[in-house]
């Protein structure tokens, strides 16, 4: 629940504050944001199971988040971006759909 | 396979060749939830220290602010575009109209000019009529078609094409020259790539291009005459501009084309716009030639290049 609470501070400090992300930051960023979705949706998911951990939490929150930017680097790097780009997309994009029709089957039992 | 290792291998699932799409499919879950819950079940879980918790939520706010940001920067700069292309849009749809408006008033009052100008004249005016017409091809106003002298000058193909050299292009005095050449050769109407040239005419080059009444033109350059072919030719070889452009094509590689055409067509500016200039007082202004400019009507030459000129073949 601290994980959660915590989450919620800094969503709200970002809100207020407007923080302004790095140039060279730019590129990662909606990679990032879908990964950050991913492990929101894993977390709530346990949340309803009743397994969920704080530190298991955040720690794939932050992996998740920092995995895919590295990919995107790399691929960046090596002249494929685009195409590892839309893999991450598409396999974290299966994970959100079938983890958001769990957290569904719980709350509407259907 | 199967029977070599016997039966200790477990039998090989229908879609195992979808592994991957399985893995992603049915185990969306991070599996360290389950081992998360196993293991505080177990009582092996590491313990909660106010240290380890203060780390968390320190994290969990870090993540949060982190990840509002990484969306407010996504979602920004989609609106400035948006909004600025929107503007952009407005204003060239705003300028376009200006300008259709304004060219119809143009061609409004051209007739109407030429419709004066026929009632001023009246019947006896032919010879005015005459005059005028002639003229205004001489000025370049009015569109000019005829046989003529067609000049392509391309420039020379640089053997090293990382390198380049501005005495392989064509240069705004090449053009002068080749253009003040064919005035004198007896043309009575010269375009550079379509932009009729007239009294007023600058060639000029900034930068790599050659500005001709200030619109930058690029290789190859074609030069239209409207005139006698035959004389003009014989007219230019003799003159000085004929050793420039023999000079361009020997020394430089500079691809120089000459053909007769049967007809060619000349654009007009339509444009006339009227200079007066009057001579300064004798007493006042010691230099009486410095302001008197007389327009221009008819033949003359082109004015001249801004730069200094930096061919030294001719």
């Amino acid at each position: 629940m601290i994980a959660v609470i915590g989450l919620v501070i800094g969503v709200v400090g970002g809100l207020l504050l407007q923080p302004t992300v790095p140039v060279e930051l730019q590129p990662y960023l909606p990679i990032a944001v879908v990964a950050a979705l991913d492990a929101l949706f894993g977390g709530l998911r346990a949340m309803l199971d009743g397994i969920f951990d704080d530190r298991v939490f955040l720690i794939s929150f932050l992996s998740n988040v920092v995995v895919a930017a590295l990919i995107v680097f790399l691929g960046d790097q090596l002249g494929v971006g685009t195409q590892l780009s839309t893999a991450v997309v598409v396999v974290l994009g299966i994970r959100i759909f079938s983890n958001a029709a769990a957290i569904r089957r719980h709350l509407f039992k259907a | 396979m199967s029977t070599r290792h016997g039966s200790s291998e477990p039998p090989r699932s229908p879609d195992a060749s979808m592994t991957l799409l399985n893995e992603v499919y049915r185990r969306p879950l991070d599996p360290g939830y389950a081992e998360a819950t196993a293991r505080r079940a177990a009582g092996t879980g590491p313990r909660r220290t106010w240290r380890s918790t203060a780390g968390m939520v320190l994290l969990a706010m870090g993540l949060g602010l982190g990840a509002t940001a990484a969306t407010l920067a996504l979602r920004q700069p989609a609106g400035a575009v948006l909004a600025a292309r929107e503007l952009l849009e407005a204003q060239i749809e705003q300028r376009r109209a200006e300008a259709d408006e304004q060219q119809a008033d143009i061609t409004a009052m051209t007739d109407e000019i030429a419709r004066l100008q026929e009632e001023l004249l009246g019947d006896e005016g032919q010879s005015v009529r005459d005059e005028i017409a002639g003229d205004s091809v001489h000025s370049g106003v009015t569109a000019v078609t005829g046989p003529g002298l067609r000049l392509v000058l391309t420039d020379a193909q640089a053997e090293n094409l990382d390198e380049e050299d501005p005495e392989l292009r064509v240069q705004d005095v090449d053009l002068q020259v080749v253009v003040n050449g064919l005035w004198a050769a007896g043309a009575e109407a010269v375009a550079v790539n379509g932009q009729r040239l007239t009294a007023m005419t600058a060639i000029r080059s900034a930068g790599d291009a050659v500005l001709v009444d200030l619109v930058a033109l690029s290789s190859p350059y074609t030069v239209d005459a409207v005139g006698d072919a035959v004389s003009m030719q014989t007219e230019l070889a003799r003159a000085s501009a004929g050793q420039h452009l023999a000079t361009l094509r020997t020394t430089y590689g500079i691809g120089v084309q000459m053909t007769s055409q049967s007809k060619l067509e000349l654009p007009g500016t339509g444009l006339v716009t009227l200079h007066e200039a009057e001579v300064p007082d004798a007493t006042s202004a010691p230099e009486p030639q410095s302001g008197a400019v007389r327009d221009a009507s008819g033949q003359s030459l082109v004015a001249g290049s801004a730069g200094p000129t930096r061919r030294d073949g001719t």
